[in-house]
């Protein structure tokens, strides 16, 4: 019999096997599926948030200039980019207002963004993240660029009128020259981008001073020497890189994950240790059925290939329709399970879609912690099948 | 010879007591012969039996299937004569319950070196067990005689050289221990050799030319043949 036939044999016993008893490997196989979900899940919303910053993040400033007074953010005077003209390096430093304005209609938070931009190196790539419309021409007042929730929650499309209060309650309206597109989501979804100019008259900031300042370097080697020497001219600043940013969103999204990815483990494990005690513990009836089949000629590694299939079947099947729920879970249902763990803010800001993007390395790490030990779990302990002896299934003496 | 032993020997502790179960036995079976041995219960019959078949290892002494030493050959090489050379049937039906009649027939053929397509040959084995209607059944839905003779069909579906039965007709009814008989003297009659335990004298004497032995603590001895 060739080894082809062999394992057919093997495979078409075991199929029949898993049949006979299906409804004990369904029931595995859902809660293994179950756990494998969770992990998927968890892994492609980290996995989603951090792709969609990264992508964001690729025409933010090199560097941010923060003022800070007894630990907290206060204006930054415009002066301060005067000190910064004898650090060789720096291209450009522009400055930046924002703030946060809470809309009771809609009961969503929203971030305003006023930016001079007709001296950020970038403005012209501001088109390229429209979704609908054009980014109006730097310097014009009265027009915003906003992220698709402000849309939605201000039932506003294109081209209409913006309406916001002041802090003293009197109303200033911009039009909608473009909203944002929904890749960009994690950074723009509550945003409103307005001249710099506009964004002081909403919130009523002096000429004299800004909410940040963006530096734009030339050589991007040349960033944390720079932002070093930022530091040091400025010492009542806090000086962020957009490296820093990145890494910043990178832990805390990680962090996150892998705390509940530990906490999921902790379930997996608890599963393999219910698979191994079932796996090895056999019962007087499977110990009289190995020995039984071994007196009929059956071989110690045909017991294994068998148990090596069950598992390959089983954990396959759990993988598959495990990541597939997970994929689901994320790009059509918003991960709505996790998302109050995962994106925390959004709970008061309006929803952020997700675009789970499907890496490689990721399902080869969940195959690796996931079926891999329970197929260890299931196959070792059929060594301990292998060994009941054939002559146990003879009576007598 | 198909069968040789010599100076067989094998013990066991029971309850801090050392029992011999089989005592330097000596053996030799034709091909195409039926021998009985007959014993008490306890006498070492099913050791000798386990023995011949390979299934327990000697303390002393060796056992040649067809000239081969069954401990000098590897795990899988004794696996591999057991399902090749040897049909066994146990006391009891020893069927798994999970599978169906036609299933427990075939499971010889599952790893053996016969191809597969073995369901006719299964199917005709059925029949001439006399439930050909009871090809998907399983044992739990068969009485104790159908479950018995579904056994012996299974020992036959390898077409073995050698038959090593336990107690074959025990707790059977006449008439199915007559009919398993009566497949047995047609099997010995195309050439394949029986060895049968049991303390039941009358089966010997349902077969043509069966050789008569008989074991008593262990010790086997020459018994006068009973004309069939």
């Amino acid at each position: 019999m060739s080894v082809l036939a062999r394992h057919l044999n093997i495979l078409d016993h075991t199929l029949s096997s898993l049949w006979r008893r299906r409804l004990k490997n369904l029931s595995v196989l859902l809660v293994f599926a179950g756990v494998i979900f969770l992990i998927a899940s968890f892994q492609l919303v980290t996995r989603a948030l951090t792709e969609t910053a990264e992508q964001a993040l690729v025409a933010a400033p090199e560097i941010t200039i923060q003022k800070m007074s007894a630990g907290r953010q206060v204006a930054v005077p415009l002066a301060y980019s005067e000190k910064l003209s004898g650090i060789f390096g720096i291209r450009r430093v522009v400055p930046r207002v924002w703030g946060y304005y809470f809309d009771e209609v809609s009961g969503a938070n929203y971030t305003v963004l006023g930016l001079e931009r007709d001296r950020m190196p970038a403005s012209g790539q501001l088109d390229l993240v429209l979704d609908q419309g054009e980014s109006p021409a730097p310097g014009r007042s009265g027009a915003a660029l906003i992220g698709r929730s402000v849309q939605q929650g201000l039932e506003r499309k294109g081209g209409s009128l913006l309406s916001l209060f002041r802090p003293d309650l009197s109303m200033v309206s911009f039009t909608v020259a473009g909203v944002f597109k929904e890749e960009t989501d994690i950074l723009t979804n509550d945003l409103i981008v307005l001249d710099i100019d506009d964004a002081r008259d909403l919130f009523l900031v002096p000429e004299d001073v800004a909410t940040d300042l963006c530096v734009y370097v030339a050589n991007q080697r040349e960033v944390p020497t720079i932002a070093k020497k930022i530091a040091d001219a400025l010492p009542d600043t806090r000086v962020v890189t957009r490296a820093q940013i990145r890494k910043t969103y990178q832990v805390v999204f990680g962090w996150r994950s892998g705390f509940a990815s530990v906490c999921l483990l902790t379930a997996l494990a608890a599963f393999v240790i219910f698979a191994w005690d079932k796996a090895s513990g056999l019962s007087p009836e499977e110990r009289r059925e190995i020995s039984i089949l071994k007196l009929l000629g059956w071989e110690t590694r045909d017991i294994l290939a068998i148990r090596l299939w069950e598992g390959i079947l089983v954990a396959g099947l759990a993988f598959v329709l495990g990541c597939t729920l997970a994929y689901i879970h994320v790009a059509f249902f918003g991960a709505s399970l996790f998302r109050p763990v995962m994106v925390g803010w959004s709970v008061i800001s309006p929803s952020l879609r997700l675009a789970p993007t499907v890496q490689l390395s990721q399902f080869l790490l969940i195959f690796c912690f996931s079926v891999l030990p329970y197929m260890a779990a299931t196959v070792i302990p059929a060594w301990s099948c292998a060994s009941v002896p054939a002559e146990s299934a003879l009576g007598g003496v | 010879m198909i069968i040789e032993c010599c100076n067989l020997k094998k013990e066991y502790t029971a309850d801090n007591t050392l029992v011999t179960a089989v005592d330097n036995v000596s053996l030799n079976v034709a091909a195409g012969e039926f021998l009985v041995i007959l014993g008490h219960s306890g006498s070492g019959k099913t050791t000798l039996l386990s023995l011949i078949g390979g299934l327990t290892k000697p303390d002393s002494g060796e056992v040649l299937i067809d000239g081969v030493e069954n401990w000098h050959q590897g795990d899988d090489a004794l696996s591999d004569m057991r399902n090749s050379k040897i049909g066994f049937i146990f006391q009891f039906a020893s069927l798994i319950p999970t599978l169906t009649a036609l299933e427990n027939i075939l499971l010889p053929l599952t790893f053996g070196k016969t191809p597969r397509g073995g369901y006719q040959q299964a199917l005709d084995i059925l029949e001439m067990v006399g439930l050909p209607d009871k090809a998907n059944a399983f044992p739990a839905q068969l009485s104790g005689g159908q479950q018995r003779r579904i056994a012996i069909a299974r020992a036959f579906i390898n077409q073995p050289d050698i038959i090593l039965a336990d107690e074959p007709t025990g707790d059977l009814d006449e008439e199915t221990e007559h009919d398993i008989l009566n497949i047995f003297k047609e099997y010995n009659r195309k050439g394949t050799t029986f060895v049968v335990v049991t303390h039941n004298i009358h089966l010997a004497r349902t077969q043509l030319d069966a050789r008569i032995l008989e074991m008593r603590r262990g010790v086997l001895r020459e018994k006068v043949p009973v004309a069939a």
